[in-house]
């Protein structure tokens, strides 16, 4: 029987410490706190069995450059589990380059919603179990959830549900649903959102954004019917690991992979 | 020595890294001249059905590959979209030759239940035949990485070697004496998928 | 009211770190001990001969032997000295807390079997920075001391050229990070499932924000994998290959070795043989009770209840008696690490593991121990160093105030 996921987030930003890339979690996608590096991290995580990885370079888009590719290829080396890329992904090309260089999906957002095609001719190229459509959201002052871009910077006025069904049609294999609202805020996974887009697509889906408690991540399986859960701030503050949440997991009656 | 097939599809980095780290010796080959003197083959493999078969033609593959396995009898291991090459034909996006070895078709996965989504991706309990040399010291319900839309459809039953359940029966993996194929990824399945490595790398010269 | 699931056979509750339970409520770490019994040890202690074998006389040394003069280290020693005439090196990691006592069985030990010992104790103002880090973020002190004591032997390993460490117990015994039957190398994919809490050397210097030199914690990072594959290096626990005992190990050093326990704030009476290394063990103990509402008294009698030295009602007596009382150790605590104590519990409950909500209004006075006089109170923290890092937890937590306190 196919597991439920759980998909440790790792954000990543250059340091204000240094001239390198750290790890950061942010709360409501802001309130940088510098937590780690990404490849020490990322062996932690394949430790403790997590079961995939979703890497994101914040300040690609921001910075309007090309993805960089030297924290993929590192961890790569030392790393044998899936990992899926993202940050500033715009052009097939960029989709190759983290790729070849170790990633086995690359993820999409901005470049998505500005430029559906890029859905398409990357699902042509390389299939459509590489192209992860990402989705950040958070609610408008009527109380209604919008799709927003640039790291929550731009608002589309698109509404998720109807957004991951276009992106189904034109070609992604999975979709990474993110509530900005919820973001490091620990009070629990917007699971209303999650379920209205479970239910709008065939593909995947992998739900974030506030998970605080254990049971969070049970109830994005159970009631959000998501297919994994990613969390960016969970692990990084608490004595929680991968491990010890897939145990409590498990006894909440959720298939969730249980091998050391 | 391991040849590992690059024709500009497939993870071909995180095999290589997989095969050295469990100390075997691996060499990526973009031509079939480079595969000379391999004890084992690897033909990894992500994207689509015809750009995979239209790529090892382009790259001449095809032959030299025929005669290593079918010729020679090279142990190969092929992985997801490598295996699915390994069939007589695949319906993804048309209809497409592949490279005939199995007596099988790629087609798409019809799990039965709209809770079944497609691509199955994720992590998925796997049976496999007692006396599989692939899955030699493993646990009796090992846990592997799964990602694809189409699976390997064996028209002869003696050649599937493993099989998953996602609303139906998916296969796993195939055998056929030298020839081993995966739909799952072994080096991106931790240390089950390692030791389905290991356990593939012992094949050097044993068959 | 906390009431907390617990385990049908031992007494340990929902909140212990890799539990699960089974259709009877049995938990995972009392279903281990069947494997355990199932195991055909004297193939294990065949493959144990062999692997000393391969390593004997070659280097300077026959293997390193971790140590910190407790019951299991003692033991370890004790038996590869005695039953195999090794030539250890012992290698120490003194984590700035070794008892009185502890260190006279220590010396006691070295010079009853004879070996060489190896000691390193890492800068105190670098200690109190990382104690108080990872305390913080991660309700728990002793990071210093967990990647210390796994990773140094390792450098120690590469330095003298030593291809094997020898472990005591596997983590099976308590956990399920690993299973009995399932082989435990002591190597970076241990240290990085649980022993570093989710942090390396790395990981820390960024979260320290630029307080510390990266040379400062290279005794606390795990070295390359390369330079441990150049020597060939094994890191095993001896656990895995001759089954393990506590009770019955502990006699054997206690005749034959003179080997004392000690008191232990508040661990009842009758196990004066575990955790007697280390002054804060107390505070240690403490804080688990605060986030996960058990702690020492539940895994000690959960232990006898599997080795069929304890009933359960018996255990649960022990457990009502003695969990849920503050240490005095941890006013040394909060010296070292110039914390208020409201601070410290302010930290702790952040760090609750639900179900469990911690009630400080339940909790009693504990009784000190002979030798609380002698822990020495000198070295505290700067005030404003303190701050330095409590405001960038602060600042990061607000939003987890609110939830501990009000939810």
């Amino acid at each position: 029987m196919l597991k439920k996921r759980l998909i440790p987030k790792l954000q990543m930003k250059k340091s204000r410490f240094g001239n390198r890339m750290v790890l950061v979690t942010t709360v409501r996608f802001d309130e940088v706190m510098e937590i780690g590096d990404p490849v020490s991290q990322a062996k932690i995580y394949q430790a403790q069995a997590a079961d995939e990885l979703v890497f994101l370079d914040l300040d690609a888009s921001v910075e309007n450059r090309e993805p960089v590719t030297d924290y993929i290829r590192r961890a790569a080396e030392e790393l044998f589990m899936p990992l899926t890329a993202g940050g500033g992904v715009k052009t097939p090309d960029h989709f190759r380059m983290l790729l070849e260089n170790g990633a086995d999906k690359v993820s999409i957002n901005t470049a998505a919603v500005e430029n559906p095609e890029l859905i398409t001719r990357a699902y042509e190229a390389f299939g459509a179990q590489c192209v992860v459509v990402a989705i950040d959201y958070r609610q408008d002052a009527d109380g209604r959830e919008k799709v927003w871009i640039r790291g929550g910077r731009t608002g589309t006025g698109l509404d998720p549900a109807e957004w991951a069904e276009k992106a189904e049609r034109l070609g992604a294999g999975e979709i990474l649903l993110t509530s900005i609202d919820r973001d490091g805020t620990r009070e629990g996974l917007d699971l209303e959102t999650t379920r209205r887009v479970a239910d709008a697509v065939t593909i995947p889906v992998i739900t974030s954004g506030g998970c605080g408690l254990a049971c969070h991540f049970s109830e994005g399986f159970l009631t959000g019917k998501a297919d994994a859960v990613s969390a960016g701030t969970y692990f990084c503050f608490k004595d929680e690991n991968p491990m010890q949440t897939r145990s409590q997991i498990r006894n909440a009656g959720i298939p969730i992979r249980i091998q050391t | 020595m391991i040849g590992i097939v690059d024709y500009g599809m497939g993870n071909l980095m995180s095999v290589r890294n997989a095969l050295e780290y469990i100390g075997a010796e691996a060499k990526v080959c973009c031509e079939p001249g480079e595969l000379a003197g391999a004890d084992l083959l690897v033909l990894p493999g992500v994207g689509a059905f015809g750009d995979c078969m239209r790529n090892l033609r382009h790259r001449n593959f095809v032959a030299a590959l025929d005669e290593m396995v079918i010729g020679s009898g090279i142990p190969i291991l092929g992985i997801c979209l490598g295996m699915q090459a390994m069939a007589k034909r695949s319906f993804e996006g048309g209809e497409h030759e592949g490279l005939g070895w199995l007596d099988a078709d790629v087609v798409r996965i019809r799990p039965a239940g709209r809770e079944y989504r497609v691509p199955h991706i994720g992590w998925n309990d796997v049976t496999f035949e007692g006396n599989n040399p692939l899955f030699a010291d493993l646990p009796a319900d090992p846990v592997f990485y799964f990602v694809h839309s189409y699976h390997v459809q064996c028209r002869n039953s003696g050649d599937l070697a493993a099989t998953c359940d996602y609303g139906g029966t998916v296969t796993a993996a195939v055998r056929k004496g030298n020839i081993f194929g995966t739909q799952f990824h072994p080096e991106k399945s931790q240390d089950q998928g390692l030791r389905i490595l290991e356990n593939f790398v012992r094949q050097g010269g044993q068959c | 009211m906390n009431t907390l699931r617990r385990c049908t056979n031992c007494v340990i509750p929902e909140t212990h770190e890799t539990i699960t339970f089974d259709r009877k409520g049995v938990c995972n770490i009392c279903l281990q001990q069947e494997v355990k019994a199932s195991i055909d040890w004297s193939k294990k202690k065949e493959e144990f001969d062999a692997l000393i074998a391969s390593c004997r006389g070659r280097g300077d040394y026959d293997c390193i032997v971790p140590f910190s003069g407790g019951k299991d280290s003692t033991w370890t020693l004790y038996y590869l000295v005695r039953e195999y005439g090794l030539r250890p090196l012992v290698v120490r990691f003194d984590h700035g807390f070794l008892r009185p006592n502890l260190l006279e069985n220590s010396r006691r030990t070295l010079r009853l079997l004879g070996a060489d010992l190896h000691s390193f104790t890492p800068n105190w103002k670098i200690v109190q920075k990382l104690m108080l880090q990872s305390f913080l973020e991660k309700g728990d002190f002793c990071w210093h001391c967990h990647t210390g004591i796994f990773a140094y032997p390792m450098w120690a390993a590469i330095r003298f050229q030593i291809p094997l460490v020898i472990w005591g117990e596997p983590s099976a015994e308590y956990t399920a990070y690993y299973c009995y039957g399932q082989e435990e190398e002591v190597d970076e994919k241990r240290f990085n499932r649980y022993i570093n809490l989710g942090i390396t050397a790395e990981d820390m210097l960024v979260r320290l924000e630029g307080q510390v030199d990266p040379r400062d914690l290279q005794p606390f990072s795990y070295p390359p994998l390369k330079e441990l594959r150049k020597i060939n290096c094994r890191s095993v626990c001896m656990g895995s290959y001759i089954p393990w005992d506590v009770k019955r190990q502990s006699k054997i050093i206690e005749d034959d070795l003179g080997w004392t326990g000690d008191e232990v704030e508040n661990v009842p009476t009758g196990y004066s043989y575990e955790k007697i290394e280390c002054y804060l063990q107390g505070v240690r103990d403490y804080i688990k009770y605060i986030k996960r509402g058990y702690t020492r008294p539940a895994h000690l009698a959960s232990i006898d209840i599997r080795n069929g030295r304890l009933t359960r009602p018996e255990a649960m007596a022990l457990v009502e008696q003695y969990e849920g009382k503050r240490p005095p150790s941890l006013d040394l605590f909060l010296e070292h690490l110039g914390l208020t104590e409201e601070e410290f519990l302010e930290v702790s409950m952040s760090h609750g593991v639900s179900p469990y909500r911690h009630d400080p209004c339940t909790v009693k006075e504990g009784t000190k121990t002979h030798d609380f006089l002698q822990w020495p109170k000198y070295g505290k923290m700067p005030r404003n160093e303190t701050l330095q890092q409590l405001e960038r937890w602060r600042r990061r937590n607000r939003v987890d105030k609110k939830l501990a306190a009000g939810a």
